[in-house]
């Protein structure tokens, strides 16, 4: 349901996340069986043998970076597919702003509960302490 | 020489002997003919002769080989053997010149000498190489599974709290997010919240790299206390160069050069805080987002100031407005906004007073957040597809037969400048008003002059009660006024009932107190004689005879005991203060003289004189007039 409204760039872009796991996982496999394959030592080819060994240790080698490498990209991928799912997660966006607007309107009812206790804590004072301050002898300077 | 010997001369034996016959004769071979000789010579030509070693084998073998036709085939044709060998000969050259051309070149083949032997491999060297280059292989994987582990460890260990994507995800529960391309672009403007303003308020979000810690961190004085040990947040936000650092806007009121408040439109903390570099990413986006809004805030107003039609036009010269508010008095709006330099950019800080209010701030905030919030809320019904709508007010204008005018008025809205200009006057005259309140509090002791200001208020509207008393009697008279400061006016309503309009001229008020506690004497004291027993004679709150005030009246009024035999009369000026005088009516000494000569024309009163006030006995000024009430009043 929420699929069906995805832009054409979207789609494409799951459709490359997905292709691309395909591809790594079948990197991974692929470079192990090559490399078990190699270890086997079966070749019939017309080099010499020391040659054959280094450039089967060659191979090796190298596939066994791309195993590396497919692993690695893995993990790009699944940070990728947080990325994606974080910035693309409306649901929860809104989730958290209704959360927020709740909490903060909440906090200005709170604040204005409060300040309303304030204010009248204050005048009540204030008229006390205006009566005695202008019944006093006592008065400061005036500021200007 | 002389002697000619015949010498007998046979050629031998030309022909070689075939056979010899047991009887001795000879059997001749027949001689070779001419081209049978020739092909015997040219047989024997050895060609293989001066060719290099190797190819002599082949030669050898060519050499037999022309051997053989020439022995069998020679019945064919007695040359075909010397072609074929020639031929051969040639194409062997042919591939020699060839072969030594390209190898001189040296760029496509090079001579080497062949190992004599092929190097003997063993079956278990092959396997040591297998074993060495599958364990090379396993090394790469376990570096790279090393690294993955690592790194998923330090991540789980060392910033568990400061992950990228748990940062990421708190950063887009509070602020707008989009990825655009590889990166990923925020959003600090209120347009979602109804602003119109144009700047945009991108930032970008980047992971933060591992950073050295150690490079740079500044060398800590010994006093300071250890800072907290922060964990470096994995996410990094990095802002236009406009958005960057403190922004404010400064509000002086100023009167005569001479500035008489300021507030600063910021939170303190903001200031303190200061453009750190490796701020927080909320604070960063916090203090930026209050650049844009101040930014936006000063560009409505000076837009505002322009247009605003004044009898005093206001100026907006650089990043600051001013505004005539009252004659004499300025207001001046600034925007400082300081850059990545920690200093304010605006020299010395203000001065702050004692007296900092907060409400011009607060004020000035709310007024374009109030706009805002018009520009998303519009009252219901209104068309869904557009912010268009009449105001609940027009909507209720047609039930309630509303009027030309009054659609007038309704369709008249005041600009962000005229609200906050309408506000400081208030605020100015609030303050003038407790001004002349307090100093004619202090000045004027004998009646307490107590002023109470009420708690509940608008932003352009306040009331302050004075309430006029002597101290002892405030039972006996009070005298109640209720000031209302409004804008550019005051509003007086006074204890009879009375209104008075009053100016922003402080000294209008000043004297209309002045006024009223000198009725508020008069007033006193004749109260104080209903209770005393008195009667009053006389009142007059304002007198005709005696000296030109410079202000007001006098007012007067004049007393007789309750034997009538005592007479007090009271003045108050308003300069001068009271003069109080008493008379005893008839004289208890008469003597007659030449013109009065029956002790009955005493009774006519008169010859009054005047009280030493100041030497009087008393507290104030209703104590003293009691105290002469009860020793004037006679039992008999």
């Amino acid at each position: 349901m929420a699929q069906r409204g995805l832009p054409q760039s979207k789609e494409a872009l799951l459709k490359s996340y997905s292709a691309r796991l395909k591809d790594d996982v079948k990197s991974l496999l692929e470079n192990f069986e090559e490399i078990v394959k190699l270890a086997k030592g079966e070749s019939d080819s017309q080099l010499s043998r020391m040659t054959q060994c280094e450039q089967d240790t060659y191979e090796m080698h190298v596939r066994s970076a791309n195993i590396v490498r497919a692993g690695e990209s893995l993990m790009k991928l699944v940070s990728d597919i947080k990325q994606y799912l974080i910035l693309n997660d409306f649901p929860s966006v809104n989730d958290a702003i209704t959360q927020n607007s709740k909490l903060f309107r909440q906090k200005q009812g709170e604040a204005d509960q409060k300040l309303m206790v304030l204010r009248d804590d204050m005048a009540a004072d204030l008229y006390d302490l205006e009566e005695e301050y202008y019944n006093s002898v006592y008065k400061c300077r005036i500021a200007d | 020489m002389a002697y000619s010997v015949n010498v007998a001369i046979e050629a031998p034996i030309e022909n070689q002997i075939q056979e010899i016959a047991y009887d001795g004769t000879e059997v001749y071979q027949q001689p070779l003919s001419m081209s049978e000789s020739l092909s015997k010579l040219a047989a024997k030509i050895d060609f293989g002769k001066g060719q290099d070693e190797k190819e002599e084998k082949v030669v050898d073998k060519t050499e037999e080989d022309a051997k053989d036709p020439a022995a069998y085939q020679s019945s064919l044709w007695p040359w075909d053997s010397v072609r074929n060998k020639l031929k051969n000969a040639f194409t062997e050259v042919c591939v020699l010149s060839d072969v030594l051309a390209i190898a001189k070149e040296k760029r496509y083949l090079v001579l080497d000498p062949v190992p004599q032997e092929p190097p003997e491999t063993k079956a278990m060297v092959t396997v040591y190489a297998r074993k060495k280059a599958l364990g090379g292989a396993a090394t790469v994987l376990l570096t790279g599974a090393e690294r993955l582990r690592t790194s998923q460890s330090e991540a789980a260990r060392n910033r568990a709290a400061s992950d990228f994507h748990i940062e990421l995800l708190a950063l887009r529960k509070n602020w707008r997010l989009k990825k655009v391309g590889n990166s990923i672009i925020g959003d600090v403007s209120y347009r979602t919240a109804g602003s119109k303003f144009a700047s945009s308020g991108m930032f970008e979000v980047t992971k933060a790299e591992e950073e050295p810690s150690s490079g740079w961190s500044p060398p800590q004085s010994p006093s300071a206390v250890a800072p907290p040990p922060k964990t470096p947040s994995a996410l990094r936000v990095t802002l236009p160069s406009e958005l960057q650092g403190v922004a404010y806007i400064e509000v002086h009121c100023r009167k005569d050069d001479e500035a008489l408040f300021s507030t600063t439109v910021t939170s303190s903390t903001l200031n303190t805080a200061g453009p750190m570099p490796d701020m927080h990413w909320q604070k960063k986006l916090e203090a930026a987002q209050n650049v844009l809004f101040c930014k936006e805030l000063f560009n409505q107003l000076a837009k505002e100031a322009v247009q605003l039609p004044g009898p005093i036009p206001h100026m907006v010269v650089g990043n600051q407005i001013v505004a005539s508010i009252l004659p004499g008095i300025q207001l001046i709006i600034g925007l400082c906004h300081s850059t990545a330099t920690k200093n304010k950019k605006s020299g010395p800080p203000q001065q702050k007073k004692s007296d900092h209010d907060h409400v011009l701030e607060h004020s000035i905030h709310q007024l374009l957040r109030e706009v805002h919030h018009k520009n998303t809320h519009h009252p219901f019904p209104h068309p869904s597809s557009g912010p268009l709508g009449p105001s609940k007010q027009r909507c209720l204008a047609g039930p309630s037969a509303v009027d030309r005018h009054e659609l007038m008025e309704m369709s008249k809205s005041k600009t962000l400048l005229e609200q906050i200009i309408e506000q400081t006057q208030h605020f100015t005259m609030r303050r003038r008003t407790e001004y002349v309140l307090d100093t004619i509090a202090k000045e004027v002791r004998d009646p307490l002059i107590i002023s109470h200001w009420n708690s509940i208020n608008s932003p352009t509207k306040a009331c302050v009660k004075v309430n006029i008393m002597t101290h002892g009697y405030d039972t006996i008279c009070r005298t109640l006024l209720i000031i209302h400061v409004g804008k550019k006016s005051l509003k007086c309503i006074c204890r009879d009932g009375s209104v008075m309009n009053m100016s922003y001229e402080i000294q209008e008020l000043r004297d209309l107190l002045i006024c009223q506690i000198q009725q508020h004497q008069i007033t006193a004291v004749q109260a104080l004689a209903k209770c005393m027993g008195w009667q009053l004679l006389s009142n007059n709150t304002h007198l005709g005879v005696g000296e030109v005030q410079q202000m007001g009246n006098a007012s007067s009024c004049m007393l007789a005991s309750p034997m009538g035999d005592r007479l007090i009369a009271v003045r108050c000026e308003p300069q001068a203060g009271v003069h109080v005088s008493i008379a005893h009516s008839p004289r208890k000494d008469f003597y007659p003289g030449q013109l009065v000569k029956d002790r009955k024309w005493e009774n006519l009163g008169g010859g009054f004189k005047e009280v030493r006030w100041d030497k009087m006995e008393g507290k104030n000024f209703l104590n003293k007039m009691e105290l002469l009430m009860a020793s004037l009043t006679s039992s008999s």
